[in-house]
This record gives structure tokens, sequence and C-alpha cells, in this order.
């Protein structure tokens, strides 16, 4: 597209119109000549041939080719050269016819003659067409197919996708555009507009075929026309009307050229895609693309630079529709339906091949498939391989390399790898590839034969992690991140074993030496307890135990003092170890046993232990002089009689 | 040495080399058995691989790796109930072991049963619940022993001996009684009995444990129930969404091997 159609291009398409005007009146000057050319002479039914008669010096005329039986219009175009001479302007009028033959056979293109507007008449010669039925190969040619490879002959409006297709031309007047529409005696017929010149501006779509099935992608060429002296801008590419329709992405850029078409010169654009419908039915197709009209320009009367900021032209937003077609699209047949069908429609061709030939226990095998011809590429999968223990195979990966602008041929390339499991010359397990001819209307599996691999070395290792293998082991932390969607491999080693499964818990000497201890402990505690809760038992306890420990010391200080015949030793240990009996027994303090506390408790106990009483007082008091007393003798007293005194308890 | 007779040194060396290798080339020795079931594994034999896995489990016991490959084998052997009782089994042996937990969940969802992920802290549980057993036990005899030495400190006069077994007493009795609230939780959780669903495809859950019994749903192999009582050949089992009901007892078979 250009930026700035209304000035740059408007100018150049001005100046286009200049020169053919003067083309259509320079030859009025001179006698008007025919050549006629047809290629090939021989042909293959369902092959384009090219007709084309040559005026030179001719004017735009309109003529068509007689009807023949066997032979089909599938379009026609015309072209117009001029040419400067040392100084002498010659012109040709070239109107070209391409004819599809239906049937074999010699065919004859009959003579006819064509009437000039200055009434001059030319005649044209019979041609002969040779026949030959499909799949024949006949003569070669020189010529092209579709109009590039001869420069001196104008492309035509060329549809190229099956021309006997039910539809090359819009049945009715395309969205936005005149009223009636002028059919050439060809199949070729523009849009007319109300002043009768060709539509200024209109779309075609062509497709290859209108009878599909689901999800089968159908080559499509649009053309879109716009009439040279036409100001008229895109900035959108053509889109499918509604959404019954799933369409390749267009380039930006299409395909551009000039053709002549009932003598009013247009730029062509040109866009090869595909499309596919992805349900069955039937269903009505259009194009539309947005365009930009100039309904008018400004006068520049009020631009004090004369027009050359005012004048512009006020555009006008319409859509432009294309032909209108209905499509019938079928289901694909369940019946016989492969198993592995992946959705591929077409006609393709599936090769294999598997390297290297020779590898190790767990060295991969990478597997090459590869699927060419003309289809749906993008539902075209990897031959799936049959399940084969002894071969472990992975995802494969795929690339796609299209050959056509409409993405319809091409070659997808697949790499799949698989590794050996075991030693051996092992056979590749089978692969196969399905999928559905349109053609045939059936489905087709082809098997792809694999090379056997010799396969040398060792048996794999099967486990890859650390094990942890008991309840006491702790949390691996350099544990591999498991693959999401497969089983992680098996372990090598044993682990801890455990005879019974039951824990630690469950077992009953676990259980009975915890409570038994627990017991004990409850036990002891609970004495502890207890003993807190009696400070005045333990203390008496606690005392008794000591006084008896002291009554054993004064016993032994007696005697020590029965050995040195100290009376008033003797007298302090054996009155002191008698308090301490007593007070044991009464529970009070040694000190507070006098001979009047007893008296007071116990008189009887007082009596028989008046003596000792009385005889340490004397002493003591005495300072021990002047006795004369036996204290062996009273050792004996005091261990055999008043030790074991047993008081009235009160 | 040199006293004895020339033939008793070669004999010897013959025996303890007859001895070391006898044991080591053994065919039935668990590690021989472990690698013939792994390479049954590996060249797609699951069947084979499963039942050398479970004659070794029956020989030797249990192991959470044994449990684990045992797993493996009746999940690729298309027996998606066996393979989740023994990834259970496997779970409870070693709960934090991240490829159990992996392979367990991914049996699960491709048996098309929720996942059953551990939270962190029932992963802490059954890792702690042996320990702290153990601890406990410790505990109580140290305890033990303090109030013994106390008693005899006490007898002894030996007053700061005394007062330090007094400590350990009071300290050790509080340790003790959180350690074994913490061990009871763990039986709390672990003790559950537990079972799987291993009847094929799903078992039949009824109201009461007779055959004629109405039907009240169905469980899916592979699923974990509780296991509340048994009636002659019928489990009542609580299933996940907490739904009560009786299944025949070939068609569940213990997470903790024997506890039924």
């Amino acid at each position: 597209m250009k930026a700035f159609p209304f000035f740059s291009t408007g100018t150049r398409r001005l100046a286009c119109i200049a020169l053919l005007t003067a083309l259509a009146t320079a030859p009025a000057f001179a006698a008007a000549t025919l050549r006629q050319q047809i290629d090939p002479p021989e042909a293959s039914v369902g092959d384009q041939v090219t007709i084309s008669y040559t005026l030179q010096n001719g004017n735009n005329v309109n003529f068509n080719l007689p009807p023949v039986d066997g032979l089909q219009v599938a379009g026609a175009g015309t072209q117009s050269q001029i040419a400067i001479n040392n100084m002498t302007v010659t012109s040709s009028f070239v109107k070209t016819f391409i004819v599809v033959p239906t049937k074999p056979g010699n065919l004859t293109i009959p003579a006819f003659d064509i009437t000039m507007p200055d009434g001059q008449v030319l005649h044209t010669q019979a041609m002969k067409l040779h026949v030959v039925t499909a799949g024949t190969a006949p003569a070669p040619s020189s010529q092209f197919n579709q109009g590039a490879a001869n420069p001196q002959i104008p492309r035509p409006y060329n549809p190229p996708f099956n021309p006997n297709g039910p539809v090359v031309m819009p049945p009715g007047a395309p969205q936005g555009q005149p009223d009636d529409t002028a059919t050439s005696s060809s199949n070729l017929s523009v849009p007319m507009d109300k002043d009768g010149r060709p539509a200024k501006v209109f779309m075609i779509a062509t497709p290859k075929t209108t009878d599909a099935y689901v999800g089968e992608t159908i080559p499509m060429r649009i053309e879109f026309y716009i009439r040279m002296d036409v100001n008229a801008q895109q900035d959108s590419l053509p889109t499918i009307i509604g959404s019954d329709f799933l369409m390749n992405n267009l380039s930006t850029r299409p395909g551009e050229d000039e053709v002549v078409l009932m003598n009013e010169p247009y730029q062509r654009d040109t866009w090869v895609t595909a499309i596919s419908a992805p349900k069955s039915g039937d269903f009505p197709f259009q194009m539309k693309r947005d365009t930009y009209w100039a309904k008018s320009t400004g006068n520049g009367m009020n631009d004090p630079w004369g027009g050359l900021f005012f004048n512009r032209p006020q555009l006008m937003h319409q859509p432009i529709g294309s032909n209108q077609m209905t499509f019938h699209v079928h289901s694909l047949p369940e019946d016989k339906k492969p198993a592995n069908f992946s959705g591929a429609i077409g006609d393709l061709k599936v090769t294999g091949t598997a390297e290297p030939s020779a590898v190790s226990v767990g060295e991969p095998v990478t597997l090459h498939f590869e699927v060419s011809g003309e289809g749906n590429f993008d539902y075209v999968k990897c031959p799936t391989l049959t399940a084969d223990p002894a071969w472990k195979s992975y995802t494969p990966t795929a690339k796609t390399e299209y050959l056509d602008e409409s993405r319809t041929q091409g070659v997808k390339r697949f790499e799949q790898a698989v590794i050996p499991q075991k030693n051996g010359r092992l056979a590749l397990p089978d692969a196969s590839f399905s999928y559905f001819n349109p053609t045939t209307k059936q489905y087709v599996t082809v098997p792809i034969h694999l090379p056997a691999i010799e396969v040398n070395g060792n048996a794999p290792t099967v486990a890859s992690t650390a094990p942890a293998a008991g309840p006491d082991d702790a949390v691996a932390p350099d544990a591999p991140e498991p693959k999401a969607n497969d089983l992680l491999p098996n372990r090598l080693e044993l682990g801890t074993l455990h005879p019974r499964f039951n824990p630690v818990y469950r077992q009953s000497w676990f259980l009975a030496l915890q409570g038994g201890l627990a017991l004990l402990v409850l036990a002891a505690i609970a004495l502890s307890l207890r003993r807190l809760r009696s400070p005045d038992t333990a203390r008496l306890r606690t005392d008794e135990a000591l006084r008896r420990k002291t009554i054993h010391a004064e016993e032994d200080a007696m005697t020590a003092a029965v050995r040195r015949n100290d009376a008033t030793a003797f007298f302090l240990a054996a009155r002191h170890a008698v308090q301490l009996h007593l007070g044991s027994q009464w529970r009070l303090k040694p000190e507070a046993i006098t001979l009047a506390e007893i008296r007071e408790r116990d008189p009887s106990l007082a009596s028989a232990l008046e003596p000792l009483f009385q005889q340490a007082d004397e002493v003591i008091y005495s300072g021990g002089a002047g006795t004369n007393l036996n204290l062996a003798e009273w050792e004996q007293r005091v261990r055999r009689e008043y030790l074991q005194l047993q008081p009235v308890h009160s | 040495m040199n006293s004895f007779p020339r033939f008793v040194r070669p004999a010897l060396l013959a025996l303890a080399l007859g001895a070391l290798f006898g044991t080591a080339l053994r065919a039935d020795s668990p590690a021989a058995t472990l690698e013939a079931a792994n390479r049954a594994y590996t060249y797609g034999s699951y069947e084979e691989s499963a039942k050398l896995l479970q004659e070794l489990i029956g020989t030797n016991g249990y192991s959470a790796p044994l449990c684990f490959n045992l797993g493996n084998a009746e999940e690729r052997a298309g027996h998606p109930g066996q393979a989740i009782l023994n990834y259970e089994r496997a779970r409870y042996l070693a709960p934090a072991d991240r490829d159990i937990n992996h392979n367990l969940q991914l049996a699960r969802k491709q048996a098309g049963l929720e996942p059953n992920s551990y939270r962190w802290w029932e992963v802490a549980l059954r890792l702690v619940y042996p320990v702290v057993g153990y601890l406990v036990i410790a505990g109580l005899l140290v305890i033990l022993g303090a109030v013994v030495g106390s008693v005899i400190a006490g007898r002894n006069q030996l007053p700061g001996l005394r007062t330090v077994f007094r400590a350990i007493i009071f300290t050790g009795i509080p340790i003790c009684l959180f350690l074994g609230f913490i061990e009871l939780s763990a039986i709390g959780f672990t003790d559950r009995i537990e079972g799987v669903i291993v009847a094929n495809k799903e078992a039949v859950l009824r109201l009461s444990p007779f055959e004629s019994a109405e039907k009240v749903g169905t469980i899916p192999e592979g699923e974990l129930v509780t296991v509340e009582q048994r009636h002659n050949n019928y489990y009542r089992v609580e299933g996940r969404d907490h739904h009560y009901g009786w299944v025949q007892a070939k068609e569940i078979e213990p997470v903790i091997a024997g506890s039924f």
C-alpha cells in the first residue's frame, strides 16, 4: 500500500490515463493487424491452456471465443501495451483466454471474426489443441501456465485453483458495489458502475474447491482490484465475514501488479492463503476489506497557500465485499477411521529413518520421520510407534517447512528418541502414519519400516535417587524434582527391613516399659507429695533419727567417762541420754525433760528416775568433788534400766 | 602354626573363601532378588517384578524402598489399588520421602482420586514419634534415678547432692509430660487403622455387613479409608467423604499389614 496515494500514486495514475488515452487515439491512424497463439498446443485433461489474440495498432475491442465442445473457458483478460520507437508510436491490445480441456481428443477452436470499432474486420484462424487423458505426459511446453513466464503476454485474470470449481466470479454484486454486473462472454466478469464503467474497486476470492471436509485446508487466492483513476486507500487486510471458517494469516504486503480489465487499468493486490472449516454443513462464504474512498477534495478557495494545505480529499469509509459462495463441508467418515488418525487431511507421503545403527544399552536412537505433500500440516502428528518393552520412547519434536504461500504444501519433520532396554539386534518398534485423502475419500495408513539396531553394553541403571529407608530417615533435602507426569524410578537398595510392620509404639514391651517407669515415677512423686503435705511428721522422723544417734553418742560418752572415772562427765551424758530418750517418746526437746516434767506426765517413771536426776545434780553442782561413786555400776543401771523405760504417752 | 600339618592352612583358606563367595553368590539373597525384580521392571515384566518383590517382603520384611518399588510395579502392571496400597505403606515407613509422595499422588491422580499429601505437621509427627517415645522412656528413667538418689542423699546427710536430684526431678517431670503429650498426639494420628480399597475398579459400600444389605454407595479402587470395626467378612469403613458403610474384607487391605 502506498502511504499517500492521493498525491504520488494519484499523479502517477493520471499520467497513466493520459498515456492510455494517447494509446487509444494513436492506432486510429494505422491499420490493425492480428496475431494469435495457443500454448501449449498439446495438453492433458484439466490442464490450463492459454489462447491469446494480439491486435497490433488495434483498439480495445470486446470479443469472446466461440464455444467448443470439450473446452471450458476458465478466465479471460486484456492488456494494452504502447511502445515508442524513433518517434513512432505503436500500440497493441492483447486478449487472453484461459481454457481447460475437459475431454481427450483433438479439439479445434474455430475461426471467427473480430469487428473493430472503426468497422475493420479481422479474421482469426482456427487453432487445434491435442488433448490427452490426465496422467499422460503431454508434449513439453515452452510457455507459461499462469501468465508469468512470458512477459509479452499479459497476466490474465487467472484463477489458479480448480478451474472446474463452482465459483470463480461473484454471482451477485459485492457489497457496496454498483447494482449491475456486466458479464463478459468468458467466466471473467467485472462489476459495473452506474456510469457504465467497470467498478472502481472490487474483490474476488477464488478457492481451490467449495467441497471439502472438516479440518481440510483449502487453498484460496484473494484478488483486490482498484481502478487506476480511483483515489482509494486501504489500511486493513481482507477478512472472512462470519465465524464459520478459519483462515491462515495473510501476509501484510500482498503481491502487486497492474492489469487492464475492460480497457480500464487496475492495480491488483493478490494474496494466496488457505481456509478451513471447523464444522460440517453448508456455509455461505464472503470476504470483505475496509476501504477508504475519496468522496471529494477541497477546492483550495480559502487556502492562502493555493491549495497546498487544504486540497485534501474527504474520505468515506466503505467495506468492499467479495464474491459470495457456499461451501459444502463434510464430516470425516467414522467408518474405518484408524486409531492413530490425528486429523491430517491431504495427499501426504511419509518416510522414516533411524540413526545410529549401533548403540549401547541406554543410549538413544533418533528416529527421523518426514511427512510431505499437500495437506493441513497443523494436524500432522508424529507417526506412532507400537508399544515395545525393548524400547523406551520419548516425546518427539517437530518442525514444519512450507513450500508455498498458502501453507498447504510443505514438509513436516519429526525427531523422536528411543532408548534400547536390552542387548542384541533389536528391531525398532513398528511405526505408522494415518491420514485422510479427500480425493479418494478414504483413510490411508502408511506403515513405516525402520531398520534393526545393534545394541551392545549392559543394562541401564533403573534408579537415580538416594534412598530414604525407614521412618527414622530424615527428609532428603537434595532429592531431585520429580517429573510431573511420570513415575519416579525404582530404588536400588533394600532399605531398613522391618520384619513386623507394627511401629514400636504398638509393641507391648515398649508400652509396658513406659508404663512401668511412669508408675514408678508417679509413686515416687506421690510419696514426695505426701511427705510435703506432712511437714511435722517428717521433721519428727528426722529428729528421731538424730536423737537416736545422739543417744548412742551419749552412751559412748558415758563409757568414756567411766574409763576416765570422770563422774561429772558421766552424769551429764547419762542424764542427756535419758532426756533424749524421753523427749523422743514425748516429742519434746531434751532440754524440756526435767524431773518435774516427768513427774507431771508419768509419776511412777519419775520415781524410777529420781535417783539418777538427784545424783546427777549433786555431782554436777559439786563439781564432782568428794564423790566416791561406782561409775561402772551406774553405767549398767543407766543402760539396762533408765534407757529402757517406756513412758506413758500423754 | 608351624606345628599344624601342611594341609591345614590351605583347607582353612578354602573354607574361608567358600564361605565368603557362597554368601555373596546366593541367588536367593535379598539383594539378588531385588536386582532381579528391578531388571524385570526395566524390561517391562511388571507382573514378574511385583511377584519377586512380594516374595522379598514376605521373606525379609517391609522397607520403604521395597514398598516403593512394589508400588511402581503394580502401577505399571495396571493394578492401581495395589500400587496405592504399597505407596501408602512406603510413605508410612518414610513419611518425608518426596519421591514416594510424588508417585503416590500420581497414582491417585491416574486412578481419578483426589490428592492426599501429608501436611507438614503430619510429616513431623510421623517422623518424631519413635524418637519421642524413646525420649519419654529415658526421661522416666532419669527421674526415677533422681528419686532414688535423692532418698539416698537424704539418708546420708548429703543436702547438696539431694538438691541436685530434686532439681532433676522437678525439671524432668514437665519435660516428660510435654513429650508424652506429643507422643500421644502422634499415636492418635498414626494409629488410625487405615486400609486401601483393592477391589477391581470399586468396592460396594453396604448399609450392614451382609451381602443382601442395601447398597449405599461405592468407593473407588485405591481410595484410602479408615476401618472402624469388623463383623465376619465385612469391615465398617469411613470414606474420605465421611460416609460410613460395610465393605467385604477381600476388597480392602490394611496399610499397616496385619493391623485389621
